[in-house]
């Protein structure tokens, strides 16, 4: 004789019921969500590495944000510079034009006026601000970098010259800003100081060439210092599109840590609706079906 | 002597165990879906025989016994089984609810803040002189202290709730063993009286399985049929007709319910059912994630201070602390907040004095404790991200265990079922056979009846 079976199919058909539902929600949740991993305990490992990429890709996302920032500062700066560079292409022609010994002196005296008023818009363009910061002054950056006595034409500088250093990505960094005092008054060829000296020069009339040849100078020296902002410029460019990359890379990591493949898991799920479908239609027979009793007349 | 008057007794005796026959399957039919009951068999006997002269003759049937067929190793089987699925099921009740306070993948967590504290300060360190910027810093590390003070707190008030569970499952278990020890007397006097103890071992077992739910139970046969119960670790329940009520006493230091048995604390004895489950939550799963919490609470406030301290505020004076200070251990996480509200207060300048205020040095100082180890030996965030590794793995090895734990109990259930469970064909079937016995029995009545109105018109 066989062994007795349980007389009660019950328990298991609600088993599997339960089973085929909890399948069922599974599958949809996936599904709703997109995702394989909805609670810490589907997958923990996957889910402590998803806490670690979301860090990574959210201080990327602030790189960038900080980069847009070091962008509008360095284009500023570096249109500024352009514009100190205008000026001092003017002033070198003034210059040249006034050493010649024809000029008049009523003529020479208008010279030195203009070259006065370009000195002046020089120290307007050393004080530029970005956001209300002043880009030239080191990290003084809430004080007028230079100040012009009117009357005696001296300049002085109210910043320092100290550099800041910004993190661009992770363990990178950049120096953000050049200080005024290297920009307008640096020892090998101060541009403030320059144009001070041709205006003295126009005006007394001598010194003339050596003026001239210290604008000169001034000139390519700013030449070197400008460099600085647009090599920073490319270094953040590269940097930019350097972390929309690591951006995807995260994103495509995260998405195989708790993606779910959405054709797989709509398979999944029609296959965990049929399956529920079946033990329901199978649990209804079984608990309907016939015992010994209704055939006794 | 036999003659027709003894056919007639034969037949009517017949009649009579068939009858009972009849009804331990009606009976059965009609228990067929009551829990814990177990068939019952009719046990049909030869009566005596009797000696005429040479003759031996057959006195008939006779009903002898009524018996419940119960498997008592399965029994066994299934009430430890039980034990273990209850402290699976009130562990995992309490710790899926706890896994949704980390739940990252959707978002739920403190990695948001976490990061957004330390961005706020990347921020900073791009422009350090901007007030809109500093203000960020501060409403950043408002949102982190609120985040962890809110996570502190609700692992609080489920523990408080697991706690009310465990007096809820004390009286429980009190109510059940009260109930055993009453039913226990009736088996140990129907067992003396030789009555057929079975629906008093059914309504026992039934019990017990309960009781299973709640505490781990071992059995102790009294030898009289009646049971002693205990816990595994040999705490007394129910011994004869007596229960032994657990009761609950306030922790001193902790003041959660700790369970006394007999005036001896057995809290840390209890070993399953789903005491054992929610005291697991109560007094280990939920103080290590306090713990942990309090550790990264205490570390992190305690190291953004030191480095604040140690810089320059927007007004070049030295850098107070950004954080209240938190005294070290339990309830750091709790009372973690911000110190001041004034943004020009964050100390993002290296350089002492006014004319620094485009200073990041210390900001980058700040920023830099992001990746530093900082929090027992690891970052912040590499540190949060174990804490959640841990409730996500007790979650799911709980969960595998009760998977496999509830196959096993399924199956056990139907070899209990194969053995006491009640099957309408088969009880159908005897019914047939015991009413063509009956009919048979009758019908042999009926013919003595004929033969007795012969022999008495005869006389006449």
């Amino acid at each position: 004789m066989s062994v007795r079976i349980n007389p009660s199919l019950l328990p298991d058909l609600l088993a599997s019921i339960q089973q085929s539902r909890q399948n069922e929600n599974a599958a949809t949740q996936e599904l709703s969500s997109g995702r394989t991993v909805n609670n810490p305990s589907d997958n923990p490992a996957a889910t402590a590495a998803v806490v670690l990429n979301h860090g990574q890709s959210g201080q990327d996302a602030q790189f960038l944000q900080n980069i847009s920032t070091l962008q509008g500062r360095f284009q500023t700066a570096d249109s500024t510079l352009s514009n100190v560079v205008q000026v001092l292409t003017q002033a070198l022609s003034l210059g040249t034009e006034g050493a010649n010994s024809t000029v008049s002196d009523s003529d020479r005296q208008a010279i030195a006026t203009e070259v006065q008023g370009l000195l002046t818009q020089t120290v307007g363009l050393a004080n530029t601000t970005y956001q209300g910061a002043c880009l030239f002054g080191g990290t003084n950056v809430n004080a007028q970098p230079f100040t012009l006595d009117s009357t005696t034409g001296a300049v002085t500088y109210n910043g320092n010259s100290k550099t800041t250093s910004v993190e661009i990505s992770q363990g990178n960094s950049i120096t953000a800003n050049v200080p005024g005092d290297r920009l307008f008054q640096n020892g090998s060829g101060s541009v403030l100081g320059a144009l001070q000296d041709l205006y003295t020069a126009l005006t007394t009339a001598t010194n003339m060439p050596a003026a001239v040849t210290e604008v000169q100078s001034a000139l390519s020296q700013l030449g070197v210092q400008r460099v600085t902002y647009g090599n920073a410029l490319n270094q953040i460019n590269q940097n930019e599109s350097f972390l929309n990359q690591d951006k995807l890379n995260l994103s495509e990591q995260e998405n195989t840590l708790e993606g779910a493949d959405l054709s797989a898991v709509a398979t999944n799920f029609a296959q965990a609706q049929l399956a529920v479908q079946a033990t329901l239609s199978a649990t209804s027979r079984v608990l309907s079906q016939k015992t010994l009793l209704d055939y006794l007349a | 002597m036999g003659g027709l008057s003894a056919s007639l007794s034969i037949a009517t005796q017949s009649m009579l165990a068939e009858q009972g026959a009849i009804e331990t399957s009606t009976n059965n039919i009609a228990n067929v879906n009551t829990p814990g009951y177990s068939r019952q068999v009719p046990n049909l006997e030869e009566a005596g025989t009797i000696q005429i002269g040479t003759l031996t003759f057959g006195t008939g049937v006779q009903l002898g016994s009524v018996t419940s067929l119960r498997d008592a190793v399965l029994d066994l089987r299934i009430n430890q089984e039980t034990q273990q699925q209850g402290q699976l099921n009130a562990f995992l009740n309490a710790g899926q609810q706890i896994q949704a306070l980390f739940n990252e993948t959707s978002g739920t967590g403190l990695q948001t803040p976490l990061s957004a504290f330390f961005n706020s300060l990347s921020e900073l360190a791009s422009n350090p002189s901007d007030l809109t910027t500093r203000q960020n810093v501060i409403t950043s590390a408002q949102d982190l202290a609120t985040a962890i003070n809110q996570t502190s707190n609700n692992l609080a008030s489920l523990q408080h709730n697991t706690d009310l569970a465990v007096q809820q499952s004390v009286s429980q278990v009190n109510s059940l063993t009260a109930q055993i020890a009453q039913v226990n007397q009736q088996v140990v006097a129907a067992t003396k009286t030789g009555e057929n103890a079975g629906p008093f071992r059914d309504q026992r077992q039934q019990l017990i399985n309960q009781l299973s739910n709640y505490i781990d139970v071992s059995e102790i046969d009294a030898g009289d049929g009646g049971l002693t119960l205990t816990t595994t670790a040999g705490s007394a329940l129910v011994v004869g007709n007596q229960s032994f009520a657990l009761s609950t006493q306030a922790n001193p230091t902790t003041s959660l319910q700790d369970v006394y048995a007999n005036g001896a604390d057995i809290t840390s004895q209890i070993s399953g059912g789903a005491l054992a489950g929610q005291i697991q939550i109560r007094d280990q799963e939920i103080p290590s994630l306090q713990n942990s919490l309090d550790t990264l609470a205490y570390n992190l406030s305690t190291a953004v201070n030191n480095q604040n301290r140690a810089g320059y505020d927007l007004k070049g004076n030295p850098g107070g602390n950004l954080f209240t200070p938190l005294t070290q251990g339990a309830g750091a996480a709790a009372s973690m907040s911000v110190a001041t509200t004034d943004p020009t207060l964050i100390a993002a300048s290296g350089t002492a004095g006014a004319g620094n205020s485009g200073d990041n040095s210390n900001a980058n100082a700040l920023l830099a404790l992001q990746n530093q180890n900082i929090v027992n030996g690891q970052t912040p965030l590499s540190y949060y991200s174990d804490l959640v590794f841990k409730i996500g793995n007790d979650v799911s090895s709980a969960k595998t265990t009760e998977q496999a734990g509830s196959q096993t109990l399924l199956q056990l259930q139907n070899l209990q079922g194969g053995v006491s469970g009640v099957d309408i064909n088969e009880e159908a079937a005897n019914l047939i056979r015991f009413q063509t016995a009956y009919q048979a029995s009758a019908q042999v009545a009926t013919v003595i009846n004929t033969l007795l109105q012969t022999t008495i018109n005869m006389v006449n």
